[in-house]
């Protein structure tokens, strides 16, 4: 099969990802500008941009079967990348383009299908004898019987919705007075959110590690894995920092978590680019979590200590090639880490911060990688996600790594809205996170402030507030201000004001 | 009001916490750490916009807010609001605060603009600092607002499935 042209049913830091990768291929890429951002920086990097902006429908484009496909047909591109995100696991669409003759970018619908519902991945892993944590065997069908089972597996207990995934949907449950309220809530939750209640039942593992194998597989059967990604440092099951490989795995405990990954793909005949996710409790258990079936967010770092353009492979595995090498011939070099930056403000619990983009200068350096799809005049809006870019550090091991990490984030400049690098800035400095000891618990647990400032720095800012006093108040050639009334000035006046001075 | 402008001699920068950083008036451009005194520059430029200069390392600087002797600067990326007072004005707030105790009203609002999706409390209810009262969905987000103080609820204008804007009043709390 031949790819000669992909539309991107994506937008942002993914789309600008996958141009990249397709341009190196001689592919050609259609983009598709919509109304909420018709000047996006990824539509300057494809080839075609198709107009959408006279679609003003609530529904994102990205998240509309018919459309896309209709786009597709009309622009005559012969393969659909559908990024992380928006249709990305949505075995409809994906069977939806393959009955369009277009070939989409990912695993089979039946994979998308099966590893989507989370219980039947559950049975299909159980009945390949995957380590797992305790729980129902299905759906859970009443209160009586969430307790009954709560009861045998032990609390705590997580209730989690068959149908969600990255970390929606799920309540956890410490003692049994509660069950019954939690069942109901979830369930109802569950449907809201997925349009599915069924909710099962497992075992909450304590204060794990997130860790997450990477798998390529081509559509004759081989499987391999491409090493670990340590994901702990995450917050409500968003993940703010990611990094390959873990301090937590050895080659022989990462070859027996490779291999259990692999098994799993190999269950649904998977093929394309996967994740599976397992939670590995303090004494190096191990519990198969889910499969994502598309490419991660933080597939860069895997990229890093690999070497492999794992887009590229996506690619080719969709026009039916053999992958090139074999589970010897993968070699971790190296480490690497992500930190996602993002339009929120540390200070007010991560709150989100859209807004314009004033000003942005990234770091550049041979051990720096920048993904991102804004650039200075870009804006964060509200309908889509909070992402700004994601900064990629290198090093020859985890220590170096974290030097050049320390150094960049120094280095990174976003003025528009707030973000989280003062969140980085601080975690490169924490002792625990150093010596490689924490877990998803981290941050709620581990932390009491998710940023740290020295006390010259805000000397510095008190200084600058007294030097705006002085200059508003106390000049001879200063307005003079009614402080009864009080005054109100736009944020992001500086700049001009500076140049009066 | 009105003073002598050329009578002040200090100034008060006080912290959220209650730091409080004096300058002399004029201003100085240097700060003194132990025995030597760095220089402070607040420049501006088209690439990186204002910044401050200290010891060799540009600093992002922008003010949020700005009201009254009240500013919110960001500086490093990283928010700080100050309040700015003249020797006169921390002498008045020292007699005023020694006065009665303060049965002040707080009032939680909207951080950001999005969609109420549940409101916690009633009209009534005792609240305890860290107590989440309203559920605000911005981006995709839930997030929880919280009480900033121990109090008790006197007025809910959060009403769910309603949009509110930033700043928006959300509950009015009576604080103990």
């Amino acid at each position: 099969m031949k790819i000669k042209r992909i539309l991107i049913a994506n937008r942002g830091e993914i789309a600008v990802r996958i141009i990249k990768t397709a341009r190196k291929m001689n592919i050609e890429t259609v983009a598709v500008r919509t109304s909420v951002e018709p000047n996006a920086m990824f539509l300057s990097h494809a080839d075609v941009v198709y107009d959408n902006t006279e679609d003003i429908s609530e529904i994102p484009v990205f998240l509309n079967i018919e459309k896309l496909i209709e786009i597709a047909l009309k622009t005559k591109s012969d393969a659909v990348h559908p990024g992380y995100g928006f249709l990305a696991e949505n075995a409809y669409f994906a069977q939806k383009c393959i009955d369009n003759k277009i070939i989409f970018i990912g695993p089979s619908p039946d994979a998308i299908y099966k590893m989507g519902n989370k219980t039947i991945a559950r049975k299909i892993a159980l009945a390949a004898g995957i380590p797992m944590a305790m729980g129902s065997e299905g759906n859970i069908g009443n209160e009586e019987e969430a307790v009954s089972i709560a009861e045998k597996i032990g609390y705590p207990v997580i209730i989690k919705a068959a149908s969600g995934g990255g970390g929606r949907g799920m309540r956890i449950v410490r003692k049994s007075d509660e069950m019954e309220k939690m069942f109901i809530i979830a369930s109802k939750e569950a449907e809201k959110a997925f349009n599915d209640p069924s909710v099962f039942i497992e075992k909450y593992i304590e204060n794990p590690k997130h860790i997450e194998f990477q798998i390529l597989g081509d559509t004759k059967g081989r499987i391999i894995h491409l090493g670990e990604r340590e994901c702990s440092i995450q917050r409500k099951h968003q993940k703010l920092l990611e990094e390959a490989p873990s301090v937590a795995l050895d080659d022989n405990l990462r070859g027996i978590m490779g291999n259990i990954a692999v098994q799993i793909a190999s269950a649904v005949n998977y093929y394309s680019a996967g994740t599976v996710e397992f939670l590995l409790d303090s004494d190096k258990n191990f519990y198969f979590m889910e499969m994502n079936t598309r490419i991660q967010v933080e597939h860069p770092v895997t990229e890093i200590i690999t070497g492999i353009d794992l887009i590229e492979q996506q690619i080719l595995i969709a026009k039916g090639e053999a992958l090139k090498f074999r589970q010897e011939d993968i070699k971790l070099n190296g480490w690497a880490i992500e930190c996602r930056i993002n339009a929120e403000d540390v200070q007010s619990g991560f709150a989100p911060d859209p807004g314009k983009i004033e000003k942005l200068s990234m770091p550049s350096d041979p051990c720096v990688r920048i993904d991102t799809g804004v650039q200075a005049g870009s804006s964060i809006v509200p309908s889509y996600d909070s992402m700004i870019a994601k900064l990629i550090v290198s090093g020859q091991d985890r220590k170096d790594a974290l030097r050049n990490c320390k150094m960049a984030l120094d280095k990174v400049w976003i003025k528009g809205t707030k973000t989280t690098l003062p969140f980085f800035r601080m975690l490169v400095r924490n002792p625990k996170f150093i010596d490689g000891n924490f877990t998803t618990a981290f941050i709620e647990k581990d932390l009491d402030k998710y940023y740290s400032s020295s006390d010259y720095e805000e000397m510095l800012a008190a200084w600058l507030a007294t030097k705006l006093f002085i200059e508003e108040n106390l000049m001879d050639n200063s307005i003079n201000i009614d402080f009864k009334k009080g005054k109100e000035m736009s944020p992001w006046l500086l700049n001009k004001r500076i140049n009066q001075f | 009001m009105s003073y002598n402008k050329s009578s002040i001699k200090k100034l008060y920068a006080l912290s959220s916490e209650n730091k409080r950083y004096c300058f002399s008036q004029p201003l100085k451009h240097s700060i003194r750490i132990g025995k030597r005194e760095y220089e402070v520059k607040l420049k501006s430029d088209e690439k990186y916009g204002s910044y401050i200069l200290w010891k060799n390392r540009k600093y992002p600087v922008e003010v949020i807010r700005s009201r009254q002797n009240k500013y919110e600067i960001l500086f490093n990326d990283i928010s700080y609001t100050f309040t700015v007072e003249t020797p006169f004005s921390m002498q008045r707030m020292k007699v005023l605060s020694s006065g009665r105790g303060k049965a002040e009203k707080e009032f939680l609002k909207a951080p950001m603009p999005g969609k109420i999706i549940d409101v916690l409390v009633r009209e009534g209810s005792n609240v305890l600092r860290g107590e989440p009262l309203v559920i605000l969905e911005a981006m995709k987000m839930q997030n929880e607002i919280q009480s900033p103080v121990n109090g008790q609820v006197v007025k809910v204008l959060a009403k769910p499935d309603t949009n509110v804007m930033k700043d928006d009043i959300l509950v009015e709390i009576k604080v103990e």
